[in-house]
């Protein structure tokens, strides 16, 4: 991934950025609208900010700043949706764009980590951050970081395996 | 070269979902115009010209946001007296989630709405069985969808944004043909 703060475009890097960043803000929302909301504001506050390729992880702190606050606001909206998805089952809008059984399978295994395993799960593989960066946007240290990472892989081969 | 790799690698071949085209429309207008502030857009739905809602507007129910729905029509027609017909987002048939088809409108006033998106997420769906249409003789399968539907308008002159969201059940048949 090319440095955020190398284009001149907010166009581009937005593209690049804005999967990645979605997928990262469905960890706390199950709308993809709402999702969408927290991803605006939160690019916008940082391009506006003279923005930093050492900052990076501001980008996704400020995601999950914003996420959370949603959630607070939007309690009683969020205990509805909780309700909801845990009737309906998981994911009633796809994260992922699947192509195959596999492909279900293993986004299936992804959605049944642990939170925090899996919001660094996302920040690694599909946000490409190091963790540093990781550490900074989720304000915990990198030992902790790589060890979350470790354990989400180490779920995840174990979910995977067949039984 | 770890024990991972080969798990990271599958992993790395997944693609999130990708933002709707409305999404790089709304940052391009919010980061052209300069002055449409954080705050403001903030959530849609919770605010509008400056009053803060204290209550989400689902809460309220499908009464109040059918209400609201009318007050935009009635507020916009009235200001502009206008006879173009205004295109709205369309209600989709509830067996998937995606956005609702939409159409800008060229704004005139700073109070001008446009359509800015709408969704409707299924969150559960029971097969309530066969059943016998009005005496027919045909059997249909009954399906019932409860849904959460989502419409949103802004305002491309002041960021404001309004959002209505309200549940909503559908009962479809569908005819059953026999082999």
């Amino acid at each position: 991934m090319e440095p955020i703060a190398s284009h001149e475009n907010w166009r581009n890097c937005f593209s690049e950025v804005a999967p990645g960043l979605l997928l990262f803000a469905r960890q706390w929302v199950q709308s993809a609208a709402d999702a969408e909301d927290i991803v605006q504001d939160a690019f916008v506050k940082f391009w506006r900010r003279d923005h930093n390729i050492d900052n990076r992880g501001l980008l996704y702190a400020a995601v999950r700043s914003l996420a959370l606050d949603f959630i607070r606001r939007d309690a009683r909206r969020a205990r509805r949706e909780a309700t909801a998805i845990a009737e309906a089952g998981p994911a009633v809008e796809p994260r992922f764009e699947l192509e195959d059984d596999t492909q279900s399978a293993l986004a299936a295994a992804v959605e049944s980590l642990p939170r925090d395993q899996r919001e660094v799960l996302v920040l690694k593989i599909w946000n490409d951050l190091t963790f540093s960066e990781i550490a900074g946007a989720l304000e915990i240290s990198q030992n902790t970081a790589a060890s979350r990472y470790r354990y989400a892989l180490i779920n995840l081969k174990k979910t995977l395996q067949p039984q | 070269m770890n024990e991972f790799s080969e798990l990271e690698t599958e992993l790395r071949k997944l693609r999130p979902a990708r933002p709707s085209p409305v999404l790089f429309e709304r940052v391009g207008e919010a980061l052209g115009s300069g002055r449409a502030g954080i705050k403001e857009r903030r959530f849609p739905g919770r605010r509008w010209g400056g009053l803060e809602i204290a209550h989400p507007w689902w809460s309220l129910g499908f009464g109040l946001a059918a209400a609201a729905v009318l007050i935009l029509f009635a507020v916009v027609n009235m200001e502009h007296r206008q006879d173009q017909p205004q295109t709205f987002a369309q209600s989709s048939p509830p067996s998937e989630t995606r956005p609702a088809p939409l159409e800008t409108v060229p704004s005139t006033s700073r109070s001008r709405f446009v359509p800015a998106g709408g969704t409707n997420l299924v969150y559960n769906t029971r097969d309530e069985g066969l059943h016998f249409a009005d005496g027919s003789e045909r059997p249909m399968r009954r399906v019932r969808y409860n849904t959460q539907q989502t419409w949103r308008w802004r305002n491309p002159e002041t960021g404001a944004s309004l959002r209505v969201s309200y549940p909503s059940e559908e009962i479809v048949l569908i005819p059953v043909s026999g082999q």
